[in-house]
């Protein structure tokens, strides 16, 4: 099988680590350190995630990213070989779609291959949908999907979206 | 005396003790700047890579089984980099030339990890 390389990114506390440890079907490599900072959880990503999902007759390799700006030289770094992008927001956090966006851009400048939206946390109360994030990125709102990467069956839905949109750029 | 002075007064013996040293530097476990000495400019990128290199360090050792990890060493054909933990709050990072005493700079800069680490 043809290994995928996916860079799942975002900013912090978006579920990227949470959908990769859901996802993998391989044991996890996560880099978590204690976060100092007040960012709503107990530590973050300092290096990378990574994991491994066989999806469609591909093997997909998933890294994710540290959210944290000062961490854009990971993004550089993983962003290397890319084909393909997930980008994570979340709902209840509008004002880190500016970040996010950044971080699309840093990554697509390296790596212009084709990349989906997922949003999380939509089960919380006051949340932006989907359609309202894809309008505020100015991304295609068939790119843009809702999901709790705690689960499964949800996780993996916009990684089927982003193999469908590689398979066409192909 | 504040905790930032006292970091600092410590950065500034390990200085002391070794004269070679270039950049010195204390990060916190996530990769913020706490302390450093030397090149200002770069200290800040130089704090969230110290936090990489020692996040990736620790998940290198424990795949490989290495147990512990106890240093980062980045080699270069001019200078070193060298990281320790400071307890489970912090990592000392700091450079310092090829042709250095190894031997003195790794004894000394885990002696001021372990001090740096009553204060962090
Ligand atoms: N309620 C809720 N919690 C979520 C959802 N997605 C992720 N989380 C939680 O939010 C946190 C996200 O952390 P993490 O995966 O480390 O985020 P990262 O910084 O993007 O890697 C974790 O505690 C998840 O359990 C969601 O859709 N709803
Ligand atoms: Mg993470």
């Amino acid at each position: 099988m043809e290994p995928l390389k996916i860079v799942i990114t975002g900013p912090v506390g978006a579920g990227k680590s949470t959908l990769i440890r859901t996802l993998s079907e391989t044991e996890v490599v996560d880099t978590d350190a204690i976060a100092t900072e007040a960012i709503g959880k107990p530590t973050t990503t300092v290096a990378l995630d990574h994991g491994t999902l066989r999806l469609d007759g591909h093997l997909l390799h998933l890294f994710g990213t540290p959210g944290q700006e000062r961490f854009d030289f990971m993004w550089e770094i993983l962003a290397e070989g890319a084909l393909g992008i997930l980008l994570m927001v979340r709902a209840d956090r509008p004002e880190t779609l500016p970040v996010a966006r950044n971080i699309l851009d840093f990554i697509k400048s390296r790596a212009p291959v084709p990349y989906v939206v997922g949003v999380t946390h939509l089960d919380q109360p006051k949340v932006w949908q989907p359609e309202e994030v894809a309008l505020f990125l100015g991304t295609p709102l068939e790119h843009t999907q809702g999901l709790d990467p705690r689960r499964p069956e949800e996780a993996v839905r916009p990684l089927v979206r982003l193999l469908e949109l590689i398979g066409t750029n192909a | 005396m504040s905790k930032q002075e006292q970091l600092q007064q410590l950065l500034g013996e390990l200085k002391a003790a070794l004269p070679e040293l270039k950049e010195i530097i204390v990060a916190s476990s996530d990769g913020l700047p706490v302390a450093q000495l030397g090149e200002s400019e770069i200290a800040t990128r130089l704090a969230a890579m110290a936090a990489t290199a020692h996040g990736l360090g620790k998940r290198i050792a424990t795949t490989t089984h290495l147990g512990n990890l106890v240093e980062i060493v980045i080699r270069g054909d001019q200078a070193y980099f060298i990281a320790y933990a400071i307890g489970d709050k912090g990592i000392l990072g700091l450079t310092t030339p090829a042709g250095s005493n190894l031997g003195l700079v790794r004894l000394e800069a885990q002696e001021y990890a372990r001090k740096l680490a009553g204060i962090l």
